[in-house]
Formats: C-alpha cells, structure tokens, sequence
C-alpha cells in the first residue's frame, strides 16, 4: 500500500536545507557591515575610494590608525568615556540598590505615589529634559567639566524598576531569618538580595554601561570643551578636517570605540542573552 | 528607614526628570536666548510652530512616517525571525547572537558605517547594484530616499534585541497547547494567527510601544548621517528642536514649545495604543 | 476502532536511549491502560501514537498503516493532555469547534456535534464561557469533547484525572469508563497510578524503563504475575518477596493469601515463625507488619483485627499461592518447568533448617 506521504521526508530535507542556506546568508548580511568596517579601516585612502570597491585590502596598512592617533588626542576621549561610563554605573548602583531594596521590602506611606513616578519617568526622554538640564549646568558653570554627563544620570528608573522586580522574588523567610540573627539592613542588602538578584543586576548594569558608552546626544548637548569630550564626539573631529571624507580613518577611528563593546559580548555572550530571558515582560 | 533609602533617588528624579519636564512646558510661554530677560508671550511659539512655520510640521510628517516604518518593518522581522530562529540549534543561536551584535554599538558607530556603505560614489551598495547592472542610487542625497536609509539602519541596529524578546515570549508558550493545535490539524496561518499570536499579543503590545516611543526621539543617526537633509527631507523632531535650541540664535523658549508637543505627541500615542490595541491584548 | 502496533520501536533523547527493541499490539476497542513509574516510557509511547514525539527507529501502525510519516492532525486520532491544553484565548464552544473547522467538517454537523457532546459532558451550559472562567473539573471536560467531537479512530489520555481532587477523580473515572462502554472506540490511558490501570483497564501494559513487564487483562495481572515488578508494583500491600536460605530463587505471595495462627497447621508449602511488628486496623481489614526469623520481612493483609504487636505466630500459605520466581526476576510456572516440584520440595524443607 502506497502512502501519499511518501515524498514527506525528503521534502522536509529540502525544506531544511534552503532553510540552512537562508541562514548563512543573513549571517553575512548581518555581520558584513562590521566586517566592511575592519576592512576599510586597513585600506589606503586611494584604495577606499576606487570603484567598484575590493573586497579584501590590496594593500594592508595601519596609515588610517595613525592618522586617528595623530590627530586626535584619544586619550582624552577615552578618558573621558571610562570615568563617566564607571561613575554613573557606580553612582546608579549605590543610589538604586537601597531604592529598590526599600520599594520591595518596605510597605510606607507614599510609597505608590512615589513608584508611580519612577515608572513615569522611565518614559520621559532626554531629548525633552535636556533643555533645562543644560540652562541648570551653565548656571552652575559645569559646562566644561564631566559633571553634566554624570549627575543627571544618578538615578536610574529602569535600574530601579527591574531591581525591585528582582528583590520581590527574594522569598521572606530568609530575611526574616537573617533579621533574626541580627543582621543589619545594608548586610541584608549586599549579602542576602544582591546575590539573589545577579542576572537583573547584570542586565541593569550591561543596559548602563552600553547607555553611557554609547551616549551621543547628551555629551554633545552638555559639553563646550574637547577636554570633556567623550570618544562618541571624537570621531567628528576626523571628519572637519578634508574635504572629501577620509573613510579609513573614519572607520578606523570607529573601530577603536566599538571594540570594547565587542569584547565584553564576545566574552560573556551566553550570559548576556540568558539575563535577557526574564525580558519577557507583561 | 525606608525613606533615607529612597531618598537620594527619588531627589535625582525630582530634580533631573521632573523639574526639567515642568520647566520645559514653563518655557514654551516665553522668548528666551539664555542671556537676556525671559519674555512672556503667551502661545505664540505655538502658533508659529503649528500654524505659521511649515518646518516644524515637516519634521513632525518625516518622524511620524521614520517612526511607523521602523516599528512596522522591526515587529514584522522580529516575529517572522522567531518562528525562524526558534528550535535550539546551533546555527539559529549563532545567528541570534550576530543579530543581537549591533545593538550593542554606538548608534553613531552604525550611521558611520552606513554612510560609508550608502555612499554615491564609492559605496558598497551602489556597487552591488552596478555587480547586477542596475543603476546607481543617490541613497542619502535623494530626497525621498534619504529617510528609508535611516530606517534601515536603524531595523537593523535593534532587531536582534527584539528578536530576543519575541523568542523569549515564544518559548513561553505551553508546548502542549501548540501539540493539541496539531492534534486538531491546524493549517500553519491559522495556528499562528489565532494561537501563537494572542498568545504573545501582550509583548508585542510592548515592544509596539516602546518602539514608538523610542523611534520618536530618534537624533544620532539623523545627525550623523543626513544632519537633516537633503533640505529638511530627513529632519526630526529633536534634530529640529535641537537646531533651534543651539544653533538658531539660542530660541529656547520656542524649542521649548516644540519639545512639549513632543511630549504631548508621545502620551497620545500611548493612550492611543492602550485604547485601540489594548483591547485586543488577551491576558492571561 | 483501529488496531495499533509498535513494530521495533527505539527512542532516544539526544544520546539517551529511553525505549528499545519494542513491540506491543493494542488491540482495537479495548480500553488499553499504560501504566508504569515515573519515566517508564509510557507517555512517550502515547505520543508516538499521536505523532507529536515520533520514534526514533521503527514503525507505528494503526489499522496496519504505518503512520510514521502522517502528521499528527491527519492520523484521525484524538488526546486529553495531562495539563487539558485547551486554548485560553477561545471560548468552550470554540475550543470543541476548532477541530472540526480545521477538517472542513460542514456548518450543520459542526453545530449537531457539538450539541451532543456537550451534552454527554455536561458543558452545555458552559459554552459561551471562557477557559479563565472554567473550574478545573469544567475545564478537563472541555479537553475531553474536544477529542470526542473528532470522532476519532483512537483516544489518547495522558493521565487526565491526575490534577483533579479525589472526590471529582472518583466519578470521573467511572465516566470515563462508561464513555468507553458506549463509544466502543480504541482508548489508550496513561497513569501512573496502579488502582486506576485495574479499575479502568480491558487490558493493562505494565512498563517500566523502556519495556514492557506484562501485558494482560486486570485479573490475570493480579493472579498471575511475570515477574517481580508485576508482583510488586499490582496490589496494595505489595507482593511479598522473600529468600529462602541460599537457593537462587525467590518465593512471592500476596498478603492476603498468608495465614496466621498459634500452631503450625497442616502442612502447607511455606511455613515460618514470624513476629508481629505493626499492626494497621484500616477497617475491614488490617494490615500487620511481620518479621521472620531471618530477618525478613513480609505484609499480611488479613480480616482478623485481633492480633497484637509483638505477638509471636506462624505464617503459612498454600502452595496455590506461591509465585516462584527466578534468578533474574521472570516467574517460574508450573507447567513447563522442571524445577518446579523440586523448588516446592526445597520450600517446605526450609522451615526444619
């Protein structure tokens, strides 16, 4: 007896064998643009520009890397990138974590109205503070100093949010355990919630990190010096100069800022995406 | 206790969020450069923006149209590249992992890369097209091109992270559910429009959203890649708040009236959604 | 009705193999019971029937047509999951209708169907109602119309009354049974639990990693077990297995087949001094805990209430009582074995040593 599903497994292979291919493909379409970039940045200037454009550099040279370390002073901006990207990770957690902490444990007077703001202003962008944030920093004269890209950022109400989240699920025996044991609160908090919370905190901190590394508009907003100036604006500063764009340099240049990143996820990508599991919010 | 712990945050965000959002609107009522006296002028910004200046509405049309592209073609991609992507195996976590990538580097970093590859005369992608004999396209020169170049780029900066989200809402989905909808010989659309998608209808109305939101206070890759142009083709609302905030003679108190109908415009939107696609949210 | 056979059926989970070699033949309108411990393989043999964890290697067949590459939805057979897995998003009435749009069935059957099967499950009422609004009784008899409106070939049950309280799981059990009376159609019922295989079942698969230990209707399952697992895992208490000095086989007897008494009556196959340990008056019965002399222990199940714990007895049973069993677990008979006599001669000498 003959079934008429006889031609199913094959066809099934086949299916899985276009299927196989589509994906390497959008494997390179995703990857070629980082992969453009490397490449570029080790061609000459001549060579960037010829038409059609090759594949693979004719000539390998690092002119485009001294170019970038010549005329920008990247240690400034590099500089600059680390102490605000750390100070606000580092402000952001110790002002965050008891918030967080009081949000989850805490039953007080004010405390709905109070969440209801943090979650409020999670929704409010900068491109809407920023304005009076900068009227505020030039009265103050901290235009010219890393202050307005650090202090705005103190608190963080996402951090906040997902942190509390995280607290919540801490079941209560154990801090009832540890109180009666005579812990006092910041002991609970770092030895006891903290450690529970790893994966949030992880996520919160990745989310601040990339944040302000990242961060374009508001230093370009905040800062009137190069001295203050982080790597973001420093790639501008390649592009004044010629008249035609030098795009080795250029891309060279943007090779040295996303690097870091780079990096860190090829380092720790398996935990990067499992944090992002508990993203499945609502 | 709990108030010295919630204390320093809460000042944060009364003095950096809150006050800058009420000081804002405070703003939009007067003539102000920052250095002379505030004068008060009632709605006039106002009028100007909406009714007398015709850049302000231009940019509001080229954000409306970039911001409903990008949450179309970014939700659209991210549900198709889940059901794609969903069995574990090893090629479908590499590829996740490689389309989570950009997401992680500089929105300036990815215009950069763009402009290089959008480029007339040398780019990538003109070249690609001359390799199958089409002809040159002017990409960010064109003005009606221009703002699909953001678009693009901006697709595919965030899909990976979206893409992530939208597995993770699959995965969430009982598979007993999806075997008794085999059971019961569903043909493959009708599982996923009548199954799958109610199912995760509550994320998706997240991300719907959270891409708007985000999409509206697009600014880097404009700024980088366009500044606006050509003409005021790819203008947006910050580059357009921004340009009169700094560069046109400091008006701040007009900025001001265009950053609060920003504002306006992202909490209609938000109730917009909560009333028409809320209500088709199944929660469970 | 439709007959299914597994024709050398393997399954492996990545590199663990669950199931090999296995052969079973269900026969059609039999309500078949599959039943083991946690792990034996049996819900997985269910879902190869169904076609949603299909075999590693080898065949299914049903009605002698290997389904193997039939998709689930086309092999006309119809499952309550464990967890009801009906969709929260549709109401009752379109939880049983699904289904039947699926396979065209026209507007008018549709509509006779589902009247009748919400009737025979009590759901009419309920139809316009949603799953979130249903009790859990309410909600596994949506999952069981579902299936019954298909009219399929075969009904598949992954331990449908486990999440249900034991008031609800009584009555639905016998439903369940008397469905199967009417209907007539092949059912396939997993449980773990061994008093519902024998109260349910036409015909009971016992397995246990992977194979089958026996397959036979309830009363032979109980009387005349093939092996140690089969003793022990069918009756409550369980078989008693006990050793008999250094011999390679193990002696077997249910404990309400022991006989308790001062003196050492008539002489029966196995005898023993024993000395009560516990006693459990349950009512009509009471179970005592009795300790060899070896050190053994045993479980009488008897009407008498009136021993006490510490008391010293014989423990005796009647030779039509003893199961033999050999070195690897199988059940020695008395027909076609030649050891048999020998075995018993050695069991009744046991008690002078």
């Amino acid at each position: 007896m003959h079934s008429k599903y006889t031609g199913f497994k094959l066809r099934r292979l086949a299916v899985s064998g276009i299927s196989f291919t589509f994906k390497l493909f959008m494997l390179v379409l995703f990857l070629f643009p980082f992969y453009w970039m490397i490449v570029t940045s080790f061609k000459t200037y001549g060579e960037s520009i010829v038409f059609p454009p090759t594949l693979l550099p004719h000539t390998f040279t690092l002119e485009a890397f001294e170019q970038v370390f010549t005329r920008l002073n990247l240690w400034n901006y590099l500089k600059n990138s680390v102490t605000v990207t750390v100070a606000v990770i580092v402000i952001q957690t110790l002002i965050g974590v008891p918030a967080a902490y009081a949000f989850s444990r805490y039953s007080f007077k004010g405390r709905g109205i109070m969440l209801a703001l943090v979650m409020a202003a999670f929704m409010v962008p900068t491109q809407i503070t920023f304005i009076t944030v900068y009227i505020m920093m030039s009265k103050l004269r901290w235009l010219n100093t890393l202050l307005p890209q650090i202090v705005p950022f103190g608190a963080s109400a996402y951090g906040i949010f997902l942190l509390r989240q995280a607290f919540m699920q801490v079941p209560t025996d154990i801090i009832e355990a540890a109180r009666l044991d005579n812990a006092g609160e910041i002991k609970i908090m770092t030895r006891i919630m903290l450690p529970a919370a790893k994966s949030s905190l992880m996520t919160v901190t990745l989310f601040s990190f990339v944040g302000s590394w990242n961060s374009y508009f508001w230093p370009l907003v905040m800062s009137n010096a190069e001295k203050v100036r982080p790597l973001t604006l420093a790639i501008e500063r390649l592009k004044d100069q010629d008249a035609g764009i030098n795009w080795p340099v250029i891309m060279a240049g943007n090779m040295i800022m996303v690097l870091p990143v780079l990096l860190i996820f090829l380092l720790m990508s398996n935990k990067i995406i499992s944090s992002m599991g508990y993203r499945g919010i609502k | 206790m709990p108030y010295v712990m919630v204390a320093p945050a809460m000042t944060f965000l009364l003095v950096f969020t809150f006050y800058p959002l009420a000081n804002l609107v405070y703003l939009s009522f007067f003539r102000y450069n920052l250095i002379s006296d505030k004068v008060f002028i009632g709605l006039t910004n106002y009028r100007n923006l909406l009714f007398v200046k015709k850049d302000f509405i231009q940019a509001l049309k080229n954000t409306a149209l970039y911001s409903f592209a990008v949450v179309f073609f970014t939700i659209l991609l991210a549900i198709l590249f889940a059901l794609w992507l969903e069995k574990d195996s090893k090629i479908n976590r590499f590829l996740q992992k490689s389309m989570f990538t950009p997401y992680l580097i500089a929105m300036v970093s990815t215009a950069y890369i763009w402009s290089w590859m959008f480029d007339v005369d040398s780019g990538l992608l003109n070249a690609a097209l001359a390799f199958v004999k089409l002809s040159p396209l002017r990409w960010l020169n064109d003005s009606s091109l221009a703002i699909w170049c953001i678009v693009i780029v901006s697709v595919w900066k965030s899909l990976g992270y979206y893409l992530l989200i939208v597995l993770a809402s699959l995965k969430s989905i009982p598979s007993e559910i999806i075997e008794a909808a085999e059971l019961d010989n569903t043909p493959w659309l009708r599982k996923f429009f009548r199954i799958i998608l109610p199912m995760i209808s509550p994320q998706i109305f997240f991300l719907l959203i959270t891409i708007t939101i985000s999409s509206f206070k697009v600014f880097d890759s404009v700024r980088v890649m366009t500044n606006g142009g050509p003409g005021n083709a790819t203008d947006v609302l910050v580059t357009y708040i921004h340009r009169y905030a700094f560069q046109m003679n400091m008006r701040v108190g007009y900025a001001s009236a265009a950053g609060s109908l920003l504002l306006g415009i992202l909490m209609i939107l938000t109730v917009f959604y909560f009333r028409f696609a809320g209500r088709r949210v199944h929660y469970q | 009705m439709a007959k299914i056979e597994f024709l050398d059926v393997h399954k492996s989970f990545g590199s663990a193999k669950v199931i090999e070699n296995l052969n079973l033949t269900l026969e059609d309108g039999k309500f078949n019971v599959l039943v083991g411990p946690s792990g034996c393989g049996k819900t997985t043999l269910l879902r190869m029937i169904a076609g949603i964890g299909p075999a590693t290697k080898g065949q299914i067949l049903l009605d002698g047509e290997d389904v193997s590459n039939i998709p689930p939805g086309k092999r006309g057979v119809a499952m309550v999951f464990q967890s009801y897995a009906i969709y929260p998003m549709m109401t009752v009435r379109q939880n049983i209708e699904f289904g039947l749009k699926n396979n065209r069935v026209p507007k008018a059957e549709r509509e006779r169907r589902i009247s009748e099967v919400s009737q025979v499950v009590g759901l009419a009422p309920y139809l316009g109602r949603k799953p979130s609004q249903l009790s859990g009784g309410q909600r596994q008899r949506v999952a069981l119309a579902r299936a019954m409106v298909k009219e399929p070939k075969v009904f598949l049950m992954d331990e449908p009354l486990s999440n249900l309280d034991a008031k609800l799981r009584g009555a639905m059990r016998s439903e369940l049974v008397q469905l199967h009376k009417q209907l007539k159609t092949t059912f396939v019922y997993v449980t773990h639990d061994q008093v519902e295989a024998m109260a349910m079942g036409d015909c009971i698969i016992l397995m246990d990693q992977g194979k089958i230990m026996q397959q036979s209707d309830p009363e032979t399952m109980y009387r005349d077990p093939n092996n140690i697992f089969a003793a022990q895992f069918i009756g409550t208490p369980p078989t008693n297995i006990v050793e008999i000095g250094s011999e390679n086989f193990k002696l077997g007897f249910r404990p309400e087949t022991i006989i308790l008494s001062a003196n050492a009556g008539p002489d029966r196959a196995f005898t023993r001094r024993v000395k009560i340990m516990t006693r459990e008056m349950l009512g009509a019965e009471t179970f005592y805990k009795l300790c060899l002399e070896d050190g053994q222990e045993a479980m009488a199940r008897l009407t008498n209430s009136s021993l006490a714990e510490g008391d010293t007895l014989y423990l005796q049973v009647d030779e039509d009582n003893l199961y033999f069993f050999d070195a690897k677990g199988n059940r020695v008979r008395k027909t076609g074995s030649q050891h048999y006599d020998a075995m018993v001669e050695r069991v009744k000498r046991s008690h002078e040593s």
